[in-house]
């Protein structure tokens, strides 16, 4: 294994996730989230190296929407950037890979969009294969419930089950000032909620959601003096999957279990019950069964890390960024600044982030807050 | 760069304007089979595919390398999509290279195509925003307005447009994948049709279906390749925003901080004399001319002369677009990468018929967005 270098995430900041911000536009909304950012870290745009970003141009609804994030990113002079078609967190990965490259020694990484302008349903749906499942008129929950309704034969779970997560997840969020739906609910509500797509019940599944992200990411020696405590990057690794829904055994996530072992390999650790808080870029309740199995943890009951003390994207899923605030949240823990819904004592924690269609994508981070590597 | 880098194998398809016999992963893979050939290599030696394209509403699939991904060969592997406007060939050719520069991949696939008979591109480069009033001229009609500022800054005589367009068709001529390839004189260009003045239809990029792929590689894996690779002396991205006053979009800040970066790393000191070609992305004829200036082959203003005097030819003192470049093949998200691989393919002395001859050094270049993003790398046919 090549000399890997220390690199932390130093800054996060994100507009609180709401259904529907009538009053601004995307950039406006990102604005003075990179400020916040760049003001935690008590420096100027011109303190930092490289720039990249997460967003998709139709939930932008336009061809080439990151472009006006530029202008409110502090693109002049010119930097030194790129962009990816992709949830922010890989954008973040992205930025890690170079400094490992030793292109630059920080970066600032954003994540955006507002997707209460279309119809997610409908514009998802352009994710599937053109030719064969696309018009079908399948979106994102519809193969969803493909999937929780292979899992739930497979695996034996119920719809209690489903109801006693997602009541987990609520009630965490209610303790998390950014989240979107803060009031808890029992398992018994979101029990008698109507079904989305059977098996997945309204009250299992996230709202329509938007905000803006950033988040900073330095090298050590740049790292120590931009926050009192950085979180470190022990290990990430990310891997793809085929979309064919017929081709993968839906009810286990290949590409999440390798990205994992990967990871927690990278930073040294045994397994996923080394940390002690995981933040999961899971939509419903089955994806988070899935996504814990994965990780070598029980599908359903309590696990010794926490899991989602944010309360996840059940609580507030803004697309393309879910996976950018998974990351500013594991910081959050591990600088002690989750106030609310702090997890005591937080010293490791692992992100998991994806995209696509039933976890066809995934991206591990194991982050701690003592360097990695001396 | 931590460590050297070299691209190790190209393949691209014939560039045409409708590939209806193949659906967008039977294109792709026409190209990513060619590139693993060309390196001696299969899927199964490659670590990482990095992907690029631009929007993705020219064929009204949201982010395809999502159904491409078992078709790339991405099955349980990290997958990368890159979307940086017309640039974007360029800056995903350069996350590939950051990839193995970083020690974590040895042998990175990168990929990237546009199949624009899909849908319709005018409809999807004439953007609606907020709060201005749609032109609905797509990239022409944007991208006029600079050019007549060019010639107004530099008196540039008329005919320079239409030599620049000939060129490019004499030179596509001699490359087998180029779209355009009927030849055409000067005269031919200064009679077609005016499109948005002063760009005339024959000075204007056709809309193509076309596929590019590289592998990089780290020096270890090059050395077990059967050919001789190309190494990456230099390369970088930059943007600059679009509501800056006193902002250039003749002669963009971006595309001077790009260069200027990638031939630091490069040591290159003099572009003229030490570039030997040089692919640059030129969608409409008279950004040849604005180039050349921007990347500091000559003084401001004298762009159009080299142009005048035929220095940019096959064959003269800096040959630029031997392949046709732009104005011949455009499958907008492979542009930019076709530049680097073509580049590429010079210095590895591969490039056929349109080999420059003696090239050891070459630039790579493109730019997207309105005129904002600049994307560029130096091959050289020695390790750095």
């Amino acid at each position: 294994m090549t000399q890997l270098r220390n690199i932390a995430v130093v800054g996060f900041a994100q507009a609180p996730i709401v259904a529907h911000d009538a009053h601004r536009m995307s950039q406006e909304m990102l604005y003075p989230v990179v400020r916040e950012a760049l003001a935690q870290c008590g420096v100027e745009r011109d303190a930092i190296d490289y720039q990249t970003a997460g967003s998709a141009d139709y939930v932008d609804g336009r061809p080439f929407g990151f472009v006006a994030a530029l202008d409110v990113m502090g693109t002049w002079p010119p930097r030194q950037d790129s962009h990816l078609e992709m949830d922010a967190a890989f954008a973040a990965h992205y930025a890690w890979i170079r400094m490992q490259a030793g292109e630059c020694d920080t970066a600032l990484v954003v994540g955006y969009g507002k997707v209460s302008e279309g119809q997610p349903e409908r514009v998802l749906n352009l994710q599937l294969d053109p030719y064969y499942l696309a018009p079908l008129g399948l979106g994102p929950l519809s193969t969803s419930a493909l999937q929780a309704s292979a899992y739930m034969a497979r695996s034996g779970a119920t719809d209690r089950d489903l109801a006693e997560i997602a009541a987990r997840n609520r009630a965490a969020g209610a303790r998390n000032a950014n989240a979107q739906l803060r009031t808890p609910a029992s398992a018994d509500e979101l029990q008698r909620t109507a079904w989305a797509v059977e098996p997945l019940r309204q009250g299992y599944i996230p709202p329509i959601g938007e905000s803006a992200v950033c988040v900073i990411l330095a090298a050590q020696g740049k790292a120590e003096s931009m926050t009192k405590q950085p979180a470190w990057i022990h290990g990430v690794d990310q891997r793809a999957e085929l979309q064919t829904l017929g081709a993968r055994d839906l009810t286990r996530s290949a590409s999440a279990r390798l990205a994992c072992e990967k990871a927690l390999a990278m930073a040294g650790l045994g397994g996923a019950n080394d940390v002690d808080v995981i933040e999961m870029l899971t939509t419903n309740p089955v994806e988070e069964m899935i996504v814990r199995d994965a990780m070598g943890l029980p599908a359903r009951g309590d696990t010794k890390p926490v899991i989602n003390p944010s309360g996840g994207p059940i609580a507030g899923h803004p697309l393309m960024m879910t996976g950018l605030i998974r990351l500013g949240e594991a910081f959050r823990q591990l600088s002690g600044t989750a106030d609310g819904h702090a997890v005591p004592n937080a010293r490791r924690a692992i992100v998991h982030a994806g995209q696509g269609h039933a976890l066809q994508q995934n991206l591990v981070f194991v982050l701690g807050r003592e360097r990695r590597w001396s | 760069m931590k460590r050297p880098v070299a691209v190790v194998g190209v393949g691209q398809t014939k560039h045409s304007a409708r590939r209806a016999e193949v659906s967008i992963p039977g294109l792709v893979r026409e190209a990513v089979d060619r590139a693993l050939l060309d390196a001696g290599l299969e899927h199964r030696d490659i670590d990482a595919v990095v992907i690029g394209k631009a929007p993705d509403m020219l064929e009204g699939v949201m982010q395809p390398e999502q159904f491409m991904a078992g078709a790339i060969g991405a099955h349980l592997k990290p997958l990368v999509r890159i979307h940086t406007a017309g640039s974007v060939g360029a800056t995903t050719a350069l996350a590939a290279v950051t990839h193995v520069a970083s020690g974590l991949f040895e042998r990175v696939l990168t990929i990237a195509f546009e199949k624009q008979s899909e849908g319709n591109a005018m409809w999807a480069l004439s953007p609606n925003m907020p709060f201005m009033p749609p032109l609905v001229a797509g990239a022409g009609g944007y991208f006029a307005p600079y050019v007549r500022a060019y010639i107004a800054r530099t008196n540039a005589p008329p005919h320079i447009g239409p030599m620049i367009a000939a060129n490019a068709r004499d030179n596509a001529g001699r490359n087998p994948c180029a779209h355009l390839q009927e030849p055409m004189t000067v005269d031919d260009v200064m009679q077609s049709p005016m499109l948005w003045e002063p760009i005339r239809y024959l000075e204007t990029c056709p809309s193509s279906d076309g596929a590019i792929a590289m592998v990089v590689a780290s020096e270890a894996a090059a050395k077990k390749g059967p050919r001789r690779p190309a190494w990456i002396k230099g390369g970088a991205s930059y943007a600059e925003a679009m509501w800056v006053p006193g902002r250039d979009q003749v002669n963009p800040a971006a595309g001077r901080a790009c260069a200027k970066h990638v031939y630091e790393q490069a040591g290159i000191t003099d572009p003229w004399k030490q570039i030997d070609t040089a692919e640059i992305y030129v969608p409409f004829s008279w950004f040849e001319a604005m180039w050349l200036e921007n990347l500091g082959f000559c003084d401001i203003g004298e762009g159009w002369k080299i142009v005048e005097r035929g220095e940019q030819k096959f064959g003269a003192h800096l040959p630029i677009n031997p392949s046709g470049g732009v104005l011949c093949s455009n499958p907008i998200g492979a542009s930019g990468m076709l530049r680097l691989g073509e580049a590429a393919l010079q210095v590895m002395g591969r490039a056929g018929e349109h080999q420059v001859d003696g090239a050891t050094t070459a630039l790579g270049h493109a730019y997207g967005g309105g005129a904002q993003y600049f994307a560029m790398w130096v091959v050289g046919s020695e390790r750095p």
